[in-house]
């Protein structure tokens, strides 16, 4: 105000202390009143310009008092929005999610006076550190904290050692707060969920197929719910786990499959991974057996082939005779793996598992409706299921040649995924109609129409053969006492350079339970079991995975909505002559 | 001497200056308010985190492989066998019906009376080896036995436990390492 108050004297005293001026001297009447007002416009202008500091002064005042010193505000949504979103099993219980977790941070530059970075010595901070850390390399951490560069000490810490790291009262050691993805059921259901891999996203499984609606930003709010039953998928596990360790087996697959939606309730391939620790380098074991390993999957081929001779009106009298003898083919002959008499029905054909007769119905049903009725179970393609790892069939290529017929009849010759199986089966047991299995959850309105691919007779007729197969037959270690478990086994050779190996075996079981009116599909394929004291030293699937069935379906039923009772089961009285009097 | 105008003016003067700093003291108020509700709103993030912990801690502990495990090696739990379930109301309630006359008499199990009970609950405890009569340390006190206990131990427990939340975060702290790295959470 000094400076504006001496401007603003001067012109007054100029003015007041000459009151009088010679008259000679004076310039003139209108140059002092020009000087005047440009004075008085200087003196405006002045104010003008202290008005506005004012002004802005008192404007930073109030953005300040109102708003500069809250600190800075984030929305709870925003703040528990995860940043990637959360995978659930058809229940709701979390398969992976984000979890909080801490890092241990260096940061040189944390005390910010230019000066050491840390209070105490750097030993005496990696003794420290080791005390918390047992597994610390002492020495190479006294290196990293003296040559001062900022980074990771360690990636992952426990909110108790973070605490214990924050006691030690060193401002350079920070402890950020990091979201990590994590698997609660480790190993569970690896193969399906796959693996994230930071900054470059999912990886393998279902974190790859569902990428963009689990880093969306609207959406990644709500958990994406998977078909899978965790319980179910847990139980599966572990009863192939069992299966595969007692038989010291390469390794086992298995699917339950809801018959009437295609929604795969459990999926498993072992030997697994764990998607927690898998990350950049890859992991181990990420081969998908269910869905990308094809096998021939032999005698369980046998009810499908039998179906589509019914479906056709080749088979119309199931108590007509087949010759039960070798089939002569060119110069080889298909022969069963143990004689079974001259002439066998077709029931007994399944119960007992003849190739001959398979054989013999599959070439009178003829190569063309044969491989119609393959291609309508989808066999011809990778099988339908959002997972990107899925096989190519090995399909016989062009018009097939009666002996290609007759081959896949019995299940060779066609190499195809166990959940390929799985769908066929299904539609096979469920009315005839062919669903795309999915590992999505339906909701009742989403469920696909499918396409049908055998008349519902024909299928009623398929639960009674299936199970009087588990009853009288193969499948009797499947046979859940009340689960009305109908199903098949399959032993096939693995197919190797230079024809079929004989010592190793891909040995499957295929089910439905309960067969009066079924509701899942149940698939386990063991590769290359070995004959053990636990198989009875048999390497065949009534000793390897028909057994996992049967322990495998009483521990999920109750859990799937089916309950066992003894007192039901399908009608096979018409049928039941016609296999042997010999049992039961 | 006050004429009537400026007194006019100056009581419009001191209304306005009233106002002014009734204005003033709701504002105060509400910003007040409002950093209660910011307060709040953080330690609900907080609680929220620390739920999702334990709740993630606790499906890792009890995961199915881990379940399946302790079922092995402890409680050896099969699965339920047709006769364990109920059919519906009807069978449930046969259960429960009346004896009808003619019908063979049910089997009864030998029981302990319950005065007995009551009264070999009250005796004293006696050591399976000597017989003499056993007084707890705890039985000695006024207090019971489970109030002691936590009085010992219960802080020891508390600091014991895995299961606490990092407090190593101030939030300007993590706003700083929010800030360099750029993508926070």
């Amino acid at each position: 105000m000094s400076s504006l108050a001496a401007r603003m004297a001067a012109p007054l005293t100029f003015h007041g202390s000459t009151p009088v001026i010679p008259a000679g001297r004076l310039p003139g009447a209108g140059l002092r009143a020009q000087l005047l007002w440009l004075a008085r416009v200087r003196v405006l202008w002045l104010l003008a310009g202290f008005a506005l500091v004012a002004l802005i002064a008192l404007l930073r005042i109030a953005t300040l008092g109102f708003g500069g010193q809250a600190p800075q505000r984030t929305s709870m949504e925003e703040a528990l929005l995860p940043p990637r979103g959360e995978i659930t099993d058809r229940n709701g219980a979390p398969l992976a999610r984000a979890f909080p977790a801490y890092a241990l941070w260096f940061d040189p530059a944390a005390m910010g006076d230019n000066g050491a970075p840390l209070v105490r010595t750097p030993a005496e901070v990696s003794r420290a550190l080791k005390e918390i850390f047992p597994d610390i390399d002492e020495a190479r951490m006294t290196r990293r904290l003296a040559s001062g560069k900022s980074g990771y000490l360690r990636r992952r810490i426990l909110p108790e050692e973070a605490n214990r790291v924050f006691a030690l009262g060193e401002i350079a050691l920070e402890i950020p707060r990091e979201t990590d993805r994590y698997y609660p059921q480790g190993t569970l259901a690896a193969h399906v969920l796959g693996y994230v891999v930071e900054d470059q996203g999912g990886k393998l499984g279902m974190e790859q197929v569902l990428e963009k609606r689990l880093s969306h930003p609207d959406k990644r709010t709500e958990p994406v719910a998977l078909s899978i039953d965790l319980r179910v998928q847990g139980a599966l596990e572990d009863e192939l786990r069992k299966g595969m360790l007692a038989t010291n087996a390469l390794g086992a697959a298995g699917i339950v499959l809801d018959v009437d939606t295609g929604e795969v309730m459990a999926l498993a391939s072992l030997p697994e991974f764990d998607p927690n620790t898998a990350g950049a380098a890859g992991a181990v074991n990420v081969f998908n057996r269910a869905t990308n390993g094809v096998y021939e999957l032999g005698s369980t081929f046998k009810p499908l082939t039998v179906a589509a001779a019914i479906d056709a009106g080749v088979v119309r009298d199931l108590g007509r005779q087949w010759n039960a003898a070798p089939v002569p083919v060119g110069s080889r002959s298909i022969k069963d793996s143990h004689p079974l008499g001259a002439s066998l029905n077709v029931p007994q054909a399944l119960v007992h598992s003849s190739n001959t007769v398979t054989a013999r119905v599959a070439d009178e049903l003829g190569p063309e409706r044969m491989r119609r009725a393959m291609i309508d179970l989808g066999m011809d393609r990778r099988p339908f299921i959002e997972l990107p790892a899925k096989g190519k069939p090995i399909w016989p290529q062009g018009n097939w040649s009666r002996v290609t017929n007759m081959t896949v009849g019995f299940g060779h010759g066609l190499a195809v995924t166990p959940l390929h199986l799985a769908s066929a089966y299904a539609a096979m047991v469920n009315g005839g109609i062919w669903r795309p299995a999915t590992l999505m959850k339906l909701a009742p309105a989403d469920v696909p129409q499918g396409r049908r691919v055998f008349k519902e007779s024909t299928s009623s007729r398929m639960r009674q053969l299936l199970r009087m197969i588990s009853l009288y037959g193969t499948g009797k270690s499947a046979d859940a006492a009340g689960y009305r478990v109908g199903g098949k086994t399959g032993s096939a050779e693995k197919a190797g350079a230079g024809g079929y190996n004989k010592t190793s075996l891909v040995s499957s079981f295929a089910a439905a339970f309960p067969m009066d009116a079924p509701r899942y599909v149940v698939v386990v394929v063991v590769d290359e079991p070995k004959g053990t004291i636990a198989s009875s030293f048999q390497r065949t699937a009534a000793f390897t995975s028909a057994p996992i069935v049967g322990k495998l379906v009483p521990r999920i039923g109750p859990m799937l909505g089916v309950q066992p009772d003894d007192s039901r089961d399908v009608d096979i009285s018409d049928l039941r002559y016609l296999v042997g009097g010999d049992k039961e | 001497m006050m004429t009537s105008q400026q007194a006019r003016s100056l009581g419009w003067a001191a209304v306005l200056a009233i106002c002014f700093a009734a204005v003033i003291v709701l504002s105060f108020k509400v910003h007040a308010v409002k950093s209660e509700v910011l307060l709040a709103e953080r330690q609900l993030i907080a609680l929220e985190r620390e739920t999702l912990l334990l709740e993630t801690e606790f499906q890792t502990r009890a995961s199915q492989r881990q379940l399946a495990e302790w079922n092995t090696v402890e409680f050896g739990y099969q699965a339920p066998r047709a006769g364990q379930f109920l059919e519906g109301e009807r069978q449930l309630a046969s259960l429960g019906e009346v004896r009808q006359p003619g019908a063979p008499s049910p089997i009864r199990l030998a029981s302990a009376d319950a005065a007995d009970t009551a009264a070999a609950a009250e005796a004293p405890m006696r050591s399976p080896v000597s017989g003499a009569k056993v007084t707890l340390a705890s039985a000695a006190a006024d207090k019971d036995a489970g109030s002691v206990f936590a009085d010992a131990f219960g802080d020891f427990l508390i600091e014991a436990s895995p299961i606490r939340p990092a407090r190593a975060e101030t939030p300007a702290r993590g706003a700083k390492v929010a800030a360099a790295q750029g993508a926070g959470e």
